[in-house]
């Protein structure tokens, strides 16, 4: 179980090591830290302030997107940093949420120690599964991971004296208070920001650079002496760890789990949402998250037709916004960088070097620059 | 019929509807004379969209007539509607969202019993009633029970009862070898066990030949056709319905195996006209609410198929009633109040199209029959298409095919 | 137990046949192309749909003109997706294609509700082979033996494309080496539209064959789609003896699934899927994927 030391040993060395790589790295030209930290910190207070203003009905819709923010950005460990693009996620989020309602409906565990006990069973997951996904390259590691994922699927649908099968499970299963809509979206929304906190360091720390340069060059990686599969099995078993973790916020915002939780399509929207988003920034998936839910909320309760209008902006972001809309939003700010010249010395926000060309060398802070290897890349 | 009101979570408008929906403990009928809504959510997309459609309609047309004879308590109704999808989050978001936003004071749907059981006590947490006119899951009535909560369609128990009934009768007390035939899931495992306990009950002498359990919407069923095909049971006991019973028929009926067997299945009107001339002749039917087996049906049958084309199915018959049941509820407790509206409800005789329906108090599910009757081999003279031999009709009575108060409460635990 | 293993022989056959034909199509697109196209179970659906349409009730040679008229539509549709949307994305990434294909997906599948309903429909199988054949004290539907033979028909015609008019070395030379193949004279783009159009008209005339034994309806697309992916990656993507090779094992094993254990049938398949991709991660037929 070395892996599972490391991972812990990746996260603790996160908080120290991050200051340091930061320092070192060659100016990018991402907005100082001082104007991230306020954006950020508007982010936040806008968050909250919705934790008050906002209608039970709202609330819960922003509940369920700060949820699958954290589900998007753990899978962006592995599609855009790692370049790894897992079809299998779901396969832990849905586990993640199973842990909670299967304990509460066999054993009648308490939530708090469900909760806790998903991480660790969703890393333990993705450990097992890392090891054999993690050998085949590219597409086949693709393949591989949506095959996992339906297999779990093809579990909690079949065995239904143990998981309920299609109805899956409804009921109390979280402590009254959090059903509460205020006082659950806040609590989703506290466990969200602290562990994308840990996965910022997490992806600004020697290991994040380690696993970019995987990405980047993997047999220099190999020539320096790291050992490329275990650094991916690593990223793996983080990722698992917090999409699991989402996948108990799940339970939170909905009270069920059932079987689509884990089939492929919920892998796809984690994957949508990273490209909607943009997977070239540490908080695009999340922007993806919350644009995909609440876009998706608003056109089913308005248009019977919300599978043609979804399907169309798929095809235009694809088409006209390959980088996402993160990339739309640097675009954006290029542009007034390029009319406000003396803002643009001062870094315009969110900008960074021209993405996907950047060396490793450049690749500043925890943001991903290169394109990510994705299924069926293996031209190069 | 939509709500043209623009929301966006990020949108300060929005912010302060939030503001004035919050600490609301449930939903105000619209202010002065303007329309009242009612929400339903159901599957409108999808491998089993023709269910939730078909139930649209039903509950479209209902409405049309009340506000043709005036509306409501001096209100206008209207219908605001979505689709969940069949997944349970969506339908839970869209009735909260019909609740809190388009202040639904009545809750209709959905097609799937899972995405029922996530329905059902988000009603009753802001007090609003909610009708099941297609999911028909005993457990909605039984372990979730809540107060606002009505089912006015024949539950997963009376089906397989009433099903069971009509093979005892058959028959005559002989032994008879049976098989099964059931979608891989839980409805699919329930109504099989709920079949076999009740020839069980009926002390049918049956020997079980063959169970198959073909996964939902499988392309291809032969593997688990030519099981039963080798096994030769006289009857076969399919709880298939939709699509895959067509599928199912199609397939068979290759294999000769309606000539060797009976079948036993959901032989509803939009099964027949999907099969059209390869309907099973003399396979036996079961259907929730048949517009051709119904007394006294004519006018509405009429009406439906002017304005759609088509005769009504048993989600939308069902789905009508189930608006009426309301609407009777609202009228009998002069209130839109979801406790009013419940109160006035339980132990109610409500006058529907279909004559009157009893809600029975305990369990609030309406005492309406499960019809069963045999395929016909022609096109119904009145209406065209080929349904049932009318000779054969047989409608199971409520009494004989549901559960007791007191087996309910057992359930319940 | 001699006729139970002739009704299962051709069981399995049937089902295999008809998946070989949608597969063939899907592992051609990513042979070209190094496409996956998700939109495939559309056209799949639509051939099904279209059927219906063109065919009505009839069961004469209204039923075959039919087969041939949808197959021809939906590879007109397939070609004008390529020509309009895909070939805009051929330079994006593969994440950014699959997406593309998504977005197809969703919009097909609400046009086919717009045109055909949610009601599901059927369609006759032709007189001829609306009974049963008997062999050996085994009956099994007589339609099943036009599947198999729309099969064979469909690996022979591909056999010979690939193979005897050396298209098969210029869809490899397409993806290994295009600039060569160009400089020697080949239309890259319209041999790319070409193969689009030729996964389209597979999933069609599959669609199409299939109709007269299934319920025609919504989500024909999706459950299709993934049977398809299976059967490809199985066979090895790219290799149309595979899509074969893998249609069968996928066929046999729900047959041999739902005897030995029926609740783990439909998850055998996917532990095979693992284990072929564990032992052997190119398929079982599939060439090797050059290494940089």
């Amino acid at each position: 179980m070395t892996v599972a030391r490391q991972v812990l040993q990746a996260v603790a060395r996160a908080a120290a090591g991050a200051r340091r790589v930061r320092a070192s790295q060659p100016g990018g030209a991402l907005a100082p830290p001082a104007a991230r930290a306020t954006g950020l910190a508007g982010v936040a207070a806008v968050l909250v302030a919705f934790g008050f203003l906002l209608g039970a009905s709202s609330l819960l819709t922003l509940e369920e997107a700060v949820g699958l923010a954290l589900f998007a950005v753990a899978t962006n460990l592995l599609v855009g940093y790692a370049g790894l693009v897992s079809f299998g996620q779901a396969a832990f989020y849905g586990l993640g949420a199973y842990t909670v309602a299967l304990s509460w409906q066999h054993y009648n565990w308490p939530f708090w120690l469900t909760f806790t006990l998903a991480p660790v069973l969703g890393g333990a997951a993705a450990f097992l599964v890392g090891l054999v996904a993690l050998r085949a390259r590219f597409l086949y590691f693709a393949l591989l991971t949506l095959a996992f994922s339906q297999l779990f699927y093809e579990i909690a649908e079949n065995q239904y004296h143990f998981t309920s099968g299609a109805n899956g499970v409804f009921g109390p299963m979280v402590p009254s208070a959090l059903a509460q809509p205020r006082a659950g979206y806040f609590f989703v929304l506290a466990v969200v920001a602290a562990c994308l906190a840990i996965l910022w360091k997490v992806t600004a720390s020697s290991f994040g650079l380690t696993l970019r340069a995987i990405r980047e060059n993997r047999a220099r990686a190999e020539a320096l002496g790291i050992n490329v599969f275990r650094q991916e099995l690593i990223a793996f078993v983080i990722s698992g760890v917090f999409c699991s973790l989402a996948g108990t916020l799940f339970v939170v915002y909905s009270q069920s789990a059932y079987p689509e939780l884990l089939d492929w399509q919920q892998s796809g929207y984690a994957v949508f949402m990273v490209v909607i988003g943009g997977m070239f920034t540490f908080l695009g998936p999340a922007l993806g998250a919350v644009i995909y839910t609440v876009g998706q909320q608003f056109l089913i309760s308005r248009t019977a037709d919300w599978q043609l209008i979804l399907g169309a902006v798929l095809l235009l972001i694809v088409l006209f916004r390959p980088d996402g809309l993160a990339g739309l939003a640097d675009s954006a700010a290029r542009w007034l960088a390029q009319r406000v010249p003396a803002v643009m010395r001062r870094g315009a926000p969110g900008s960074k070097a021209p993405p996907r060309v950047a060396p490793v060398a450049s690749a500043s802070e925890g943001e991903p620059q290169h394109a990510a290897r994705v299924p069926g890349d293996e031209r190069e | 019929m939509r709500h043209a009101r623009i929301l966006s979570a990020m949108a300060a408008a929005s912010l302060i509807a939030g503001v004035a929906a919050c600490g609301s403990s449930g939903p105000s009928p619209s202010a002065g004379r303007g329309p009242v809504t009612i929400g339903e959510s159901t599957t409108l997309s999808g491998a089993i969209a023709e269910l939730g459609q078909s139930g649209l309609q039903g509950v479209q047309l209902a409405v049309a007539d009340i506000n043709a004879h005036g509306g409501l308590l001096g209100h206008k109704v209207k219908v605001v509607s979505a689709d969940d999808a069949a997944t349970p989050a969506t339908g839970a978001s869209n009735v909260r969202s019909m609740i809190l936003n388009d202040h639904a004071v009545a809750i209709f749907g959905p097609v799937s019993s899972a995405v029922a059981a996530a329905e059902e006590p988000l009603a009753a947490e802001y007090k609003v009633p909610i009708f099941f006119h297609t999911s028909n899951d005993i457990n909605l009535m039984g372990k979730g029970f809540t107060k606002y909560a009505f089912q006015v369609v024949p539950n997963t128990v009376m089906e397989s009862r009433a099903a069971a009934d009509y093979l005892a009768k058959q028959s005559g007390g002989k032994p008879i070898t049976i098989a099964t035939f059931a979608p891989a899931y839980s409805f699919g495992y329930d109504t099989v066990s709920g079949f076999l306990t009740a020839l069980k009950d009926l002390h049918v002498h049956y020997k079980l030949v063959a169970q198959e359990f073909p996964p939902l919407e499988a392309p291809n069923i032969s593997a688990y056709l030519s099981k039963i095909v080798t096994a030769r049971p006289q009857y076969l006991f399919n709880a298939q319905f939709g699509g895959d019973l067509v599928t199912f028929t199609k397939q068979a009926a290759g294999y000769g195996l309606f000539a060797k067997t009976k079948v036993i299945a959901m032989y509803d009107s939009p099964v027949l006209e999907a099969l059209g001339s390869s309907a099973p002749a003399s396979a036996i039917g079961f259907d929730r609410a048949p517009f051709w087996a119904i007394p006294g049906l004519g006018a509405f049958n009429r009406e439906f198929h002017a304005r759609y084309g088509a005769w009504p199915s048993e989600w939308a018959i069902l789905a009508y009633t189930a608006v009426q049941t309301w609407a009777y509820g609202v009228k009998r407790a002069h209130s839109f109040g979801g406790d009013a509206v419940s109160a006035a409800l339980a132990g109610a005789t409500v006058p529907t199209i279909r004559g009157d329906i009893t809600i029975r108090a305990c369990d609030h599910q309406a005492e309406i029959p499960e019809y069963v009757g045999v395929v016909a081999s022609k096109p119904d003279p009145s209406y065209g298409e080929i349904l049932w031999d009318p000779s054969s009709l047989f409608a199971a009575p409520f009494a004989t095919i549901d559960l007791s108060c007191a087996q309910v409460e057992a359930l319940r635990g | 137990m001699m006729p139970t293993a002739i009704i299962d022989t051709v069981g399995v056959l049937s089902t295999a046949g008809a998946l070989f034909i949608v597969s063939a199509g899907l592992t051609l697109v990513f042979g070209a192309m190094r496409l996956i196209n998700i939109a495939h179970g559309s056209f799949y659906m639509y051939g099904a749909f279209l059927l219906t349409t063109i065919a009505g009730a009839g069961t004469g040679l209204r039923f075959w003109l039919a087969v041939v008229a949808a197959t021809i539509v939906v590879a007109l549709i397939g070609a004008a997706v390529e020509l309009v949307i895909m070939r805009r994305v051929y330079d994006s990434e593969h994440l950014t294609q699959l997406i593309a294909t998504f977005g197809l997906f969703l919009i097909f599948a609400d046009l086919a509700l717009h045109f055909w309903g949610d009601n599901s429909r059927t369609a006759n199988p032709p007189a001829a082979f609306a009974g049963q054949v008997a062999i050996g004290g085994a009956v099994f539907p007589a339609y099943d033996l036009v599947v198999i033979a729309a099969a064979v028909a469909v690996g022979l015609g591909l056999w010979v494309l690939l193979q005897r008019s050396g298209l098969g070395w210029r869809i490899r030379a397409a993806v290994e080496d295009p600039e060569t193949l160009q400089a020697g004279g080949t239309n890259l783009p319209l041999l790319r539209t070409g193969m689009f159009t030729m996964g389209a008209l597979l999933a069609g005339l599959s669609g199409a064959i299939v109709a007269p034994q299934v319920a025609v309806a919504p989500g024909m697309d999706s459950s299709i789609v993934v049977a398809a992916f299976i059967v490809a990656i199985i066979g090895g993507l790219g290799s149309v003896p595979g899509a074969a090779l893998g249609a069968l094992i996928i066929g046999a094993a729900e047959t041999i699934g739902t005897i030995v254990a029926p609740t783990w049938a439909s998850s055998f398949i996917y532990l095979a899927m693992i284990a072929v991709l564990v032992a052997r991660p190119s398929g079982l037929l599939g060439i090797p994927e050059r290494r940089q």
